[in-house]
C-alpha cells in the first residue's frame, strides 16, 4: 500500500532531548537500499535514542534536525505511519504484551501492513475479522516463517514476549520483520542474548530478507561476531550523541581490538 | 438434540412437564395476592407457597437498602425503578429462538455443541431439550416450575440454603423469592456428567415487566457440569430486575458456571449468587458482565470443607452512563480450601464500576490459601473503585489481594504501532489483552468469538481514547 520498492533513510542533523536532556547532538548518516550500515558506540551514548527517534516514540523530542524517507520527512508521523512506508525496528528491549499472543499481534500488525484495514473501514465492513488476512492464508504464511527461524509452533499462541528469553525475544522480532517485510530495517541489538546457533540462523534470515527486499539495514550491535554473518559496507563510531567516524569494515577489527579510548583522543568528543 | 426445534415449541406444557394446562398470558401487581396467584397458575406444592408467603412478609417489613450501609453506598438506588412492580409471564416461543445467539442454535445444527438447553421468555419457559445421553444419567436442564413437580423434594432440601440467597438478606431477595417466576434448575445426579455443556437463556423483551429469575444448580457427589448461563433484554423504559442463583456442588463434584449478563440499556439489575462448595469440590465460575444501566451483583462462593477448591473470574466493560457493582465473597470455612479470585474491569466514557472483594478465613480454617485481585482498565473519563477486603482468623494461611486502576500502557502501545498497527487498533488489542485470561475460561469457541467481538463492538462505539 504505502510502501514503496526500495527506499533511503536521512537523517540530518538530528538533535534530540529526553526528559529536558540533549541526547543526540547532530546525527547525519544516509542508508541507501542494499546497503548496510552498522553502528557501534559505547553504552550510553545514544544509539537507541536514535532508533526509537526514527521509529517515532513519542517520548523523544525533537530539537533540530530532519528524517527523510525517500525525500519526505517522517518526523510529523506517527510510528504506524512510518512502519507503513516501511520502516522497522528490531528493538533492544521488545516490550511484553500479556492477553495478545504473538500470532493475534502478527495477523494484526502484517494485515495492516498490506492495507486490509484500510479496505474494511472503506468497504464499512464491521465483522471482527474484516480488517484481518484471512486466517488459513495468514496461518501457512507464519508457520513457513517460523519454520525458517526454527521457532517453535508454541510460540505462536504464547503472549507476546511475555516470560520470552532474551533470545527467544529476538528472534521474534525478526520473525516480525520477515513476515512486514520492510525497505529500511534498525536492528537494535538484535545480537545480544542469541546462542551461538541462533545468531547463525537469525543473521541468515536478515541476509535473506535483504537480498529479496533490497532493504536498507542499519545494525546497532557492540560486537564483531554479528558483523561476521551481516556483513557492513559502512560502519559508524557513534559517541556522545553523534556519528564522530565512518569508515569501511576494517574499523570493526580496530574497536575490537582497541575499544573506544582512541575515539577520545582521535576525534576530540 | 435430535429434533428440530419447532417440534418442541408449543407455548406451554413444554415435553410434557408442565402441568395443568395454563392461561398463555398472566399479569399481575407486584403485591400479596400476586404470591398466590403464582402459586395457583403453576399448581405448586404446599411447601412453596408457604415460602412465598413467608418471604413476602420479610419483604413488606424490610426497607429498601439505604446508600448509608456500605455495600450500596456507590449506587445510586434512587434511580432503580423500584416502586409499582408488574409481574407479566407471557412466553413468545418463536421470538425467543429467533433472538437466540446464533451460538445459541448449535443444539440444532448436525454438530451439536451443548448436550442441553432451556430458554426463558418474560418470565415463562419457552423451549427446553436435553440430548438422549444426557437425559438417561437422570440430568435435567429444565424450568423450575415444571421441576418443581418432577423434583420437588430435592428442591425443596436445597431451596435458599445459601449464605446470602435467603429470603432475608435483603429487600431484593425478598421479592425474588416470593415472586419468582421464570426459573432454572439443573440437575446432575451422582457420578453423572454430560458429554458437552448445558446451557439456559434467560430473556425479556418490552412485555416482560419486572426480571425476578431464580436458577437452582445442583450437582451431586462425583458429578460434572459446565453450565452457561445468559441473560439479555430489551425494554423501552427502565426496568427492575432482581435475580438468584443457587448453585450447589457436592463432595467432588465439579462445577463450572459461565455467567453472561447482557442485560439492555435500562435494565437496572441486582443479582444474588451463591455457590455452596463441599468437600473435594471444584468449581470454577465466570462472571461476564456487559449490560444493564445500574448492575449490583453480589457473587459468593463459600468453602464448607476440607478440598474444597473455588475460582471465580469475571469481566465487566462498562460504557457511557453505566454503573456496574459487584460485591464477591470468599469464605473458607474449613482447613484446607483454595479460592482464587481475578475480576477485570473494562471502563470508558463516563462510567463506573465498583469492585468490594472480601476473602474471609474463619478461626480453625487452617491450611487456607486465599488469592483476590481486581485490575481494572480506565480509557476515557471513567471512575473504578476498588475496595479489597481480608478477614483472617486463622494463623497458617495464605492469603493475597491486590487492586490496581491503570491506563493503557503507552510503550505497548508504541510496540504495535511501531509495527503498522495504528493507535486505535493497538489500544482495542491491548482492552482485548487485557479480558483474555477471562475470555480463555470460556468454553465453546463460538461463545469466546462472540465474546471478543462484543468487546470489541464496544470499544469501537467509542472515540480514540489517549490519542
Ligand atoms: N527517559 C530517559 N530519561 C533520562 N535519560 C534517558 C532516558 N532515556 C535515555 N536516557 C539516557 O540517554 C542516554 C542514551 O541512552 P541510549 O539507550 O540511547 O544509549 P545506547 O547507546 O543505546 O546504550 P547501550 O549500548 O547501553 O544500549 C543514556 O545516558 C540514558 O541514560
Ligand atoms: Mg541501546
Amino acid at each position: 500500500m504505502e510502501q514503496t520498492l526500495a527506499q533511503t533513510l536521512e537523517i540530518r542533523d538530528l538533535h534530540v532531548r529526553v526528559e529536558g536532556k540533549e541526547i543526540l547532538k547532530g546525527v547525519t548518516l544516509t542508508v541507501r537500499p542494499g546497503e548496510t550500515h552498522a553502528l557501534m558506540g559505547p553504552n550510553g551514548s545514544g544509539k537507541s535514542t536514535l532508533s526509537y527517534t526514527l521509529m517515532g516514540h513519542p517520548k523523544y523530542e525533537i530539537v533540530g534536525g530532519e528524517v527523510l524517507l525517500n525525500g519526505e520527512s517522517l518526523l510529523a508521523l506517527s510510528p504506524d505511519e512510518r512502519a507503513r512506508r516501511g520502516l522497522f525496528l528490531a528493538m533492544q528491549y521488545p516490550v511484553s504484551v500479556p492477553g495478545v499472543t504473538l500470532y493475534t499481534f502478527l495477523r494484526a500488525a502484517a494485515s495492516a501492513m498490506r492495507g486490509y484495514g484500510e479496505a474494511a473501514r472503506r468497504s464499512g465492513d464491521q465483522r471482527l475479522h474484516a480488517h484481518l488476512i484471512p486466517a488459513r492464508e495468514f496461518r501457512q504464511e507464519v508457520n513457513a516463517e517460523i519454520g525458517k527461524l526454527k521457532m517453535d509452533q508454541a510460540f505462536l499462541n504464547r503472549y507476546l514476549n511475555e516470560g520470552f528469553s532474551g533470545g527467544e525475544k529476538k528472534r521474534a522480532e525478526i520473525l516480525q520483520m520477515a513476515l512486514l517485510k520492510p525497505r529500511i530495517a534498525i536492528l537494535d541489538e538484535t545480537d545480544s542474548g542469541l546462542d551461538i546457533d541462533a545468531l547463525r540462523i537469525v543473521s541468515e534470515g536478515v541476509n535473506r530478507l535483504q537480498a529479496e527486499l533490497g532493504m536498507g539495514l542499519l545494525v546497532i550491535t557492540h560486537y564483531q561476531r554479528l558483523l561476521n554473518y551481516i556483513r557492513p559496507e559502512h560502519v559508524h563510531i557513534f559517541y556522545n550523541g553523534r556519528v564522530v567516524h565512518s569508515a569501511g569494515p576494517e574499523l570493526v577489527e580496530k574497536l575490537e581490538a582497541q575499544g573506544y579510548d582512541w575515539v577520545q583522543a582521535e576525534f576530540g568528543v | 438434540m435430535s429434533k428440530p426445534a419447532n417440534q418442541h415449541v408449543n407455548g406451554n406444557g413444554l415435553n410434557g412437564n408442565g402441568g395443568a394446562a395454563k392461561a398463555e398470558m398472566l399479569t399481575l401487581e407486584a403485591n400479596t395476592a400476586a404470591v398466590e396467584a403464582l402459586s395457583d397458575y403453576y399448581a405448586e406444592p404446599a411447601w412453596m407457597r408457604a415460602a412465598r408467603r413467608d418471604a413476602w412478609a420479610h419483604y413488606e417489613r424490610m426497607d429498601w437498602p439505604h446508600t448509608k450501609e456500605e455495600a450500596w453506598r456507590r449506587l445510586p438506588l434512587a434511580r432503580y425503578p423500584l416502586e409499582n412492580r408488574q409481574i407479566a409471564v407471557a412466553p413468545n416461543p418463536l421470538q425467543a429462538l429467533r433472538s437466540l445467539p446464533a451460538c445459541w442454535l448449535s443444539p440444532l445444527a448436525p454438530q451439536p455443541q451443548v448436550s442441553g438447553i432451556v430458554v426463558h421468555q418474560n418470565g415463562a419457559v419457552a423451549y427446553q431439550d436435553i440430548e438422549a445421553q444426557a437425559a438417561k444419567q437422570g440430568i435435567v436442564v429444565m424450568d423450575l416450575h415444571a421441576a418443581l413437580h418432577t423434583h420437588g423434594d430435592l428442591i425443596r432440601r436445597y431451596w435458599m440454603q445459601g449464605t446470602i440467597t435467603r429470603p432475608d438478606f435483603n429487600k431484593f431477595t425478598a421479592l425474588n423469592a416470593a415472586l419468582w417466576h421464570g426459573g432454572t434448575f439443573v440437575y446432575v445426579p451422582e457420578g453423572a456428567r454430560a458429554l458437552r455443556p448445558l446451557q439456559a437463556m434467560v430473556g425479556y423483551d418490552d412485555q416482560g415487566s419486572t426480571g425476578l429469575h431464580h436458577t437452582l444448580v445442583v450437582v451431586e457427589k462425583g458429578a460434572r457440569l459446565t453450565l452457561i448461563q445468559d441473560r439479555r433484554s430489551l425494554e423501552f423504559l427502565p426496568e427492575l430486575n432482581s435475580e438468584m442463583v443457587e448453585i450447589y456442588a457436592e463432595e467432588g463434584a465439579w462445577v463450572r458456571y459461565v455467567s453472561l449478563q447482557h442485560w439492555g440499556e435500562q435494565r437496572h439489575s441486582v443479582s444474588v449468587q451463591n455457590a455452596r462448595v463441599a468437600r473435594d469440590a471444584h468449581l470454577l465460575w465466570v462472571n461476564v458482565a456487559l449490560g444493564g444501566q445500574m448492575t449490583k451483583d453480589f457473587l459468593r462462593t463459600d468453602l464448607l470443607a476440607p478440598g474444597a477448591h473455588g475460582v471465580m473470574q469475571g469481566l465487566t466493560f462498562a460504557a457511557k452512563e453505566q454503573v456496574m457493582d459487584q460485591s464477591t465473597y470468599q469464605l473458607h470455612q474449613a482447613p484446607d480450601t483454595y479460592s482464587d479470585l481475578l475480576f477485570r474491569n473494562v471502563l470508558r466514557d463516563q462510567a463506573k464500576t465498583v469492585f468490594y472483594g472480601m476473602i474471609r478465613v474463619e478461626p480453625g480454617a487452617q491450611g487456607t490459601q486465599g488469592y483476590q485481585a481486581n485490575n481494572n482498565l480506565l480509557l476515557g473519563k471513567a471512575r473504578a473503585h476498588a475496595i479489597p477486603g481480608l478477614e483472617i482468623a486463622a494463623n497458617d494461611v495464605r492469603c493475597s489481594h491486590g487492586a490496581t486502576v491503570s491506563r493503557l500502557d503507552e510503550e505497548q502501545l508504541f510496540y504495535l504501532q511501531a509495527r503498522g498497527i495504528a493507535r486505535y487498533d493497538a489500544e482495542q488489542l491491548l482492552v482485548q489483552g487485557f479480558l483474555r485470561p477471562i475470555i480463555e475460561r470460556v468454553p465453546l469457541a463460538c461463545m469466546r468469538d462472540g465474546l471478543d467481538e462484543e468487546i470489541a463492538q464496544r470499544f469501537r462505539e467509542s472515540p480514540a481514547q489517549t490519542q
